[in-house]
């Protein structure tokens, strides 16, 4: 039974398989319009591997996914991305030898403003994320968390409805991880969908209003925060029992 | 050793550097953004030589009249060829490899092409520039006491070297000054970065198939000028220099393909003229290797921007 009355996304039944091995087996999940939603696991249990499905960076064997009404399955990264899905990833992928107004103003390509309207949508952004001041600077000068805000801000220039965050936290010192958390916050009053992939439960159970463990791609149990918080099915695997 | 030669060396490696940092650059651009390793990129360049030795045959007129026409061909027809082969590649388990057989596939299919249209004879492009020298410079004693000597320059290369250095400056433009061009380098820098903000990667390497294949051609048409002949057979050694190139700047590095370019028309007109002829045509080469051994990122790595 649905835990939302409103999706925006729905994964029904998702495989992926490579070779022999079945990463995402049968994954069934929804995103509630304007919720953010964890999804956790251990290491290979095929978090980034369902995310990358569900963006278009793979293709699922089989299953559906669905947004905002409009089938995903076929479609390709940057159909995904216009549909209004945007994605960050766990090691940051940001052009890292253009300056942070270029990172910000290439999802901006096609769209018919001036440059000049560009950029002060592109600085606008960095503002947004306290980047401004390094806005000259290359993608590469940045520290592993500055590099996570620029994805988060670069994903905004898409107007997304629903972004796909996977390990926002990972390798982010305190303050950084603050400001990372008020960002996804002030996004999610402004009516923006979170799928969210994170290690730090701390993290997960603070900012998520449900929750979805996956153990060797299968989803073993989801719920609310307490309901996830005691569960023996995901004791056990993270603990192995 | 007369000082004449130096300064021809000088100007020689500038005309040749020009053509295989333009050779480079493009290869570079369809490298970094396809991964595809074009083993036809010399054939690419010939088919530029051979329609500007159709446009001087037929209508007497300079080959540089073929310049604009083979640029729009090269580029829609470098964009039809990547619709028709590339994307299949995304079907291999190691597309880059099979990307070397396929485009090595082409060249041989190119060079029987070009050998059945136009014979498998060198044709000459005996055009002439007036004056067909230009003298730079006179030098004092070149050849002795009171012996003065000029500098000349065959006009023919000069035009090239112009025309040559105002396509690299076009092309640095645009690749580091326009918005597309911008996501031109962020696709070599990460092709699924790109996908992810909403940017149509087969659209934008089909675009960068199309630019590197004009700017292949257009090096063609500028070559004419410079060796005044085309051989059916040229563009293997233009391949192997075009690689060559690609190793000495890096990668995905545009400009530094630019410099690494230049520096190897430098080494090798220089070593024509400092060492013996079978030492000289070795020192590129050994250049390639060193570069491979002490810095594989290529020698401008790093210190350029990508």
């Amino acid at each position: 039974m649905s835990w939302t009355s409103d999706p925006i996304l729905v994964v029904d039944g998702l495989v992926k398989r490579f070779g022999g091995n079945v990463a995402v087996n049968q994954a069934t999940l929804e995103v509630g319009r304007g919720t953010i939603v964890g999804l956790i696991g251990i290491n290979g249990a095929g978090k980034s591997t369902l995310m990358n499905c569900i963006a278009g960076m793979y293709r699922a064997d089989e299953g559906r996914v669905e947004f905002d009404g409009q089938n995903l399955i076929g479609l390709t990264p940057h159909e995904i991305a216009a549909a209004g899905i945007g994605r960050t990833f766990q090691v940051p992928r940001t052009f890292e030898r253009l300056t942070l107004i270029d990172n910000l103003m290439i999802p901006m390509l096609n769209r018919p403003e001036s440059e000049d309207e560009l950029i002060a949508l592109a600085e606008a952004g960095l503002a947004e994320v306290n980047l401004h001041d390094l806005k000259m600077n290359n993608g590469e000068e940045l520290s592993g968390g500055q590099q996570k805000l620029l994805e988060l801000a670069r994903v905004m220039m898409l107007e997304p409805k629903l972004i796909l965050l996977d390990e926002p936290f990972a390798g982010v010192n305190p303050t950084l991880c603050t400001l990372i958390t008020d960002k996804i916050l002030q996004m999610k009053e402004a009516g923006i969908s979170f799928l969210l992939v994170s290690h730090d439960l701390t993290s997960i159970y603070r900012l998520s209003d449900h929750i979805y463990v996956l153990n060797q791609g299968e989803v073993i149990c989801e719920g609310g925060v307490d309901d996830i918080r005691d569960d023996p099915k995901v004791v056990e695997a993270y603990l192995g029992g | 050793m007369s000082s004449i030669l130096l300064y021809n060396a000088l100007i020689g490696g500038l005309v040749f550097g020009a053509i295989y940092a333009l050779i480079g650059a493009s290869l570079n651009v369809m490298m970094g953004v396809l991964r595809v390793v074009n083993f036809a990129h010399g054939e690419f360049v010939l088919i530029g030589s051979f329609l500007a030795y159709s446009v001087f045959s037929l209508t007497g007129l300079n080959p540089l009249a073929a310049l604009p026409v083979v640029a729009i061909a090269m580029f829609f027809g470098g964009v039809a060829a990547y619709y028709l082969l590339i994307p299949r590649l995304r079907y291999s388990d190691d597309a880059e490899t099979s990307s070397f057989l396929l485009m090595f596939g082409v060249s041989l299919m190119l060079v029987s092409s070009i050998t059945w249209i136009y014979g498998a004879d060198i044709r000459p492009v005996n055009f002439s520039f007036d004056p067909v020298n230009i003298a730079l410079l006179t030098v004092e004693d070149a050849y002795g006491k009171g012996r003065d000597g000029k500098v000349l320059v065959p006009t023919a290369r000069l035009v090239a070297l112009v025309i040559n250095l105002a396509i690299i400056a076009a092309m640095t433009w645009f690749i580091y000054r326009t918005l597309p061009g911008k996501a031109l380098r962020g696709a070599i820098m990460n092709r699924d970065a790109i996908q992810v903000v909403g940017i149509d990667i087969d659209r934008l390497s089909a675009n960068a198939f199309g630019l590197a294949a004009a700017l292949a051609g257009v090096t063609g048409v500028i070559l004419t000028l410079v060796i005044p002949s085309v051989d059916p057979n040229g563009g293997a050694p233009l391949t192997l220099f075009a690689f060559i190139v690609i190793v000495l700047g890096g990668l995905g590095h545009p400009i530094g393909a630019l410099l690494a370019g230049m520096l190897f028309g430098m080494v090798e007109q220089f070593s024509n003229v400092l060492l013996p002829q079978s030492a000289a045509q070795m020192v590129g080469f050994v250049m390639l290797v060193a570069v491979v051994m002490f810095k594989p990122e290529g020698l401008f790595g790093r210190k350029v921007m990508r």
